[in-house]
C-alpha cells in the first residue's frame, strides 16, 4: 500500500480537520486560563467603554461627543491584549509543559494541526472581542445617550475583528516560532502595543518611522484613526505582519521536531 | 508490526541513532533495552513521526504513522508521562484526545476505569502524582484500542503493585495478539516481561532476539567460582585441561565454561581442599553490561548480580 492511498475507512481530510478543530475547541474551554483572560478582557474592554461613557465630553478636543463605536474601540485598545493571551497560551502552554508530544500523537499531520491551531483560537479570541466591543457601545448608548448608529457599529466591529484577527494570528506564528511563553507575550507586546506607542514618544524622525513600520501602528490607526496613515498602508502592516509570523510560525510546526 | 529501516538521527556531529534496523512483531512484548541516552527516545519518536529522522524510514502497521487520520487506531503510545497540561482534568485531557479520533466518550470512561483512575479522572492533572500521570497516559494509548503499542519506561515511578500491573497489562495486550515496544532501563523488569530484546547502544543495534537466545547465547557465560587454599596448584591443574582461569580480588578463581562437577572432580585429583564451589550463571542484567560494556556512555561502575545455585 503506498502512502498515498487512505486505507477503507479511514476518514479524509475534512473529517480530519473538523475533528481537529472540535479538540482545540475543547481544549480551550477545559483550561481556567482561558476562562481568566476573558474575564480580564470583559472587564478592560466593557469596563473603559463604560469609563469613557461618563466620561464623554472630555474624550475629544472639541467637548463634542464621540459616537457610541468609540466605546467598544478604545475598550479593545487596551482589552485585545486579554485575548492575544488567551490565543498565545494555546500556543506556547503545549510546548512548556510537554502536551505538543500527545497532541501531535492525536493529530500526526502537522498541517491540519496548524490549521485547526490557528482557526479555532483566533476565531473564538476575535467572536469574543467582537461581542465585547458591541456590549461597550451599546452601554455607552445607554450610560451616556451617544449617538449609535447600527451602520457605524457594523463598521467598527468590523474593524476590530480585522484587528483581532490580525493580532491572533501574530500571536500563533510567534508562539509557535518561539515556543517559550515568556519570549512571545514579551515579542507580541513589544510589537503591537509598547514599540507603537513609545517609539514616537521620543520624538526622534527615524524611531517615528520605525514605529509606523510596526503591526500595533496598524492596529492603532484601525482603531482610533491615529497616526496619519492609509487605510491601505494600515492594511498592509496588519496583513504583512501576520502572514509573516504565520508563515514562520508554520515552517516552525511543520519542519521542525516536536519539541 | 512496527518496522525500523535504516533510522537515523545526528544532532549536529552525534549521531543519536545510527542506521537501526529491527521489526516488533505482534503478540509478543519486546523490550527496548540500552543505556541512558542509547536512542531508545529517540527512535520512539521517530516511529511516531514527533522527531525527523536524518535518513531512513519507520512504519507503524505498515504505514507511516504521521500521515494517519486516526492514528490513535493504529497505535498507542506512553512516551512521557509528565507531558500534559497541568491545568486540565485527566478526564478532558482524554476526551481532547477521543475527539481528534472521533471516539465517543464512553470509551473516555472504560479506559478511565481499565487503568484505575477511578474519580481522580475528575481532578486536574496538576495535583497527580508520577505513578497517576503514568496510568492517565497509559489510559490514553490505550483510548483508540490499537493494534501497536509504544511505552517509554512504563514502570517509571509506579510502586511494586503499579509495577507488576504494567508487567500484567503488558503481557494480557500482547496475548491479544498486540505488537507491544516497551523501553525500560529495568533490567530485572524485562527479564520478567518481554519475550523479545532489541538492544541498542550508542543509537546502535547491539543485539535483536528472543530473550532465551541472549540469555544462553554466545554472551551468555557459565562459570564457576571456586575457593581454594591451594589456588597454584588448583589453576596448574585447571589450565591443563583448556579450561579458563581468572584469579579474583579476594583470592578465588573463576574457572570459565566449567561445571561444578568437572571443578570438583580436578580438585579431588589434584589434592586441593576446597572451601567454596558456585556456579555462576549470567543474569541478564550481566549479559546486558556485557553487550554494551563498549557502548555505556555514563557509566558509575559495574554491579555483576549472581545467580548461584
Amino acid at each position: 500500500m503506498t502512502a498515498t492511498t487512505a486505507r477503507v475507512g479511514d476518514p479524509g481530510t475534512p473529517t480530519v480537520l473538523a475533528r481537529a478543530a472540535g479538540a482545540e475547541w475543547l481544549r480551550l474551554r477545559t483550561v481556567r486560563t482561558s476562562w481568566w483572560c476573558l474575564l480580564a478582557a470583559t472587564v478592560t474592554v466593557v469596563g473603559i467603554g463604560v469609563v469613557m461613557a461618563f466620561d464623554a465630553e472630555n474624550v475629544t478636543a472639541t467637548g463634542e461627543l464621540p459616537p457610541a463605536p468609540a466605546a467598544g474601540e478604545f475598550g479593545i485598545m487596551l482589552g485585545q491584549f486579554a485575548l492575544l493571551v488567551l490565543v498565545l497560551l494555546a500556543v506556547t502552554q503545549e510546548y512548556a509543559s510537554g502536551a505538543i508530544t500527545p497532541t501531535l500523537q492525536w493529530t500526526p499531520r502537522r498541517g491540519v494541526l496548524l490549521a485547526a491551531r490557528l482557526g479555532v483560537p483566533v476565531a473564538a479570541a476575535t467572536a469574543a472581542g467582537v461581542l465585547l466591543a458591541l456590549v461597550a457601545d451599546i452601554a455607552a448608548w445607554f450610560i451616556a445617550d451617544l449617538p449609535f448608529s447600527p451602520g457605524e457599529v457594523a463598521g467598527s466591529l468590523g474593524r476590530i475583528a480585522a484587528v483581532l484577527a490580525a493580532g491572533g494570528v501574530l500571536a500563533v506564528g510567534v508562539g509557535l516560532l518561539l515556543r517559550s511563553t515568556a519570549g512571545a507575550l514579551a515579542t507580541v507586546f513589544l510589537l503591537q502595543l509598547v514599540l507603537p506607542f513609545l517609539l514616537p514618544a521620543f520624538g526622534v524622525e527615524w524611531m517615528a518611522d520605525l514605529g509606523e513600520l510596526l503591526p500595533g501602528t496598524g492596529a492603532i490607526w484601525t482603531l482610533l484613526g491615529e497616526p496619519d496613515m492609509t487605510a491601505l498602508q494600515a492594511g498592509a502592516l496588519l496583513v504583512g505582519w501576520a502572514a509573516a509570523a504565520l508563515a514562520a510560525g508554520g515552517w516552525s510546526l511543520l519542519r521542525r521536531d516536536a519539541g | 508490526m512496527i518496522e525500523v529501516r535504516g533510522l537515523t538521527k545526528t544532532y549536529g556531529a552525534v549521531r543519536a541513532v545510527d542506521d537501526l534496523t529491527f521489526d516488533v512483531r505482534p503478540g509478543a512484548v519486546t523490550g527496548f533495552l540500552g543505556p541512558n541516552g542509547a536512542g531508545k527516545s529517540t527512535t520512539m519518536r521517530m516511529v511516531l513521526g514527533l522527531d525527523r529522522p536524518t535518513s531512513g524510514s519507520a512504519l507503524v502497521g505498515g504505514r507511516p504513522f504521521p500521515r494517519l487520520g486516526e492514528p490513535l487506531r493504529a497505535a498507542g503510545a506512553l512516551l512521557d508521562a509528565q507531558a500534559v497540561h497541568p491545568g486540565r482534568s485527566g478526564r478532558d485531557h482524554l476526551r481532547v484526545a477521543a475527539r481528534t479520533q472521533g471516539l465517543p466518550l464512553r470509551r473516555v470512561d472504560e479506559v478511565i476505569e481499565q487503568v484505575g483512575l477511578g474519580p481522580a479522572a475528575r481532578r486536574r492533572v496538576k495535583g497527580y502524582s508520577l505513578g497517576m500521570r503514568q496510568r492517565l497516559g497509559i489510559a490514553g494509548a490505550l483510548l483508540g484500542d490499537p493494534a501497536v503499542l509504544l511505552f517509554d519506561e512504563p514502570m517509571n515511578g509506579l510502586d511494586l503493585d503499579g509495577v507488576r500491573w504494567v508487567r500484567r497489562l503488558v503481557r494480557d495486550l500482547a496475548g491479544e495478539g498486540r505488537t507491544v515496544l516497551l523501553s525500560s532501563h529495568l533490567m530485572s523488569e524485562m527479564e520478567q516481561t518481554a519475550d523479545h530484546l532489541v538492544i541498542i547502544g550508542r543509537g546502535r543495534l547491539i543485539a535483536d532476539a528472543p530473550i532465551a537466545e541472549v540469555m544462553r547465547g554466545g554472551h551468555a557465560r557459565r562459570r564457576v567460582r571456586v575457593r581454594t587454599p591451594a589456588t597454584d596448584d588448583l589453576a596448574g591443574a585447571l589450565l591443563r585441561r583448556r579450561l579458563g582461569v581468572h584469579p579474583t580480588d579476594d583470592g578465588d578463581l573463576l574457572v570459565e565454561g566449567a561445571t561444578a562437577e568437572t571443578v570438583g572432580d580436578v580438585a579431588l585429583e589434584v589434592g586441593a581442599a576446597v572451601h567454596g564451589l558456585a556456579e555462576e550463571h549470567s543474569s541478564l542484567e550481566q549479559v546486558y553490561l556485557d553487550l554494551t560494556g563498549d557502548s555505556v556512555q555514563y557509566r558509575v561502575g559495574d554491579a555483576p548480580e549472581l545467580v548461584q545455585r
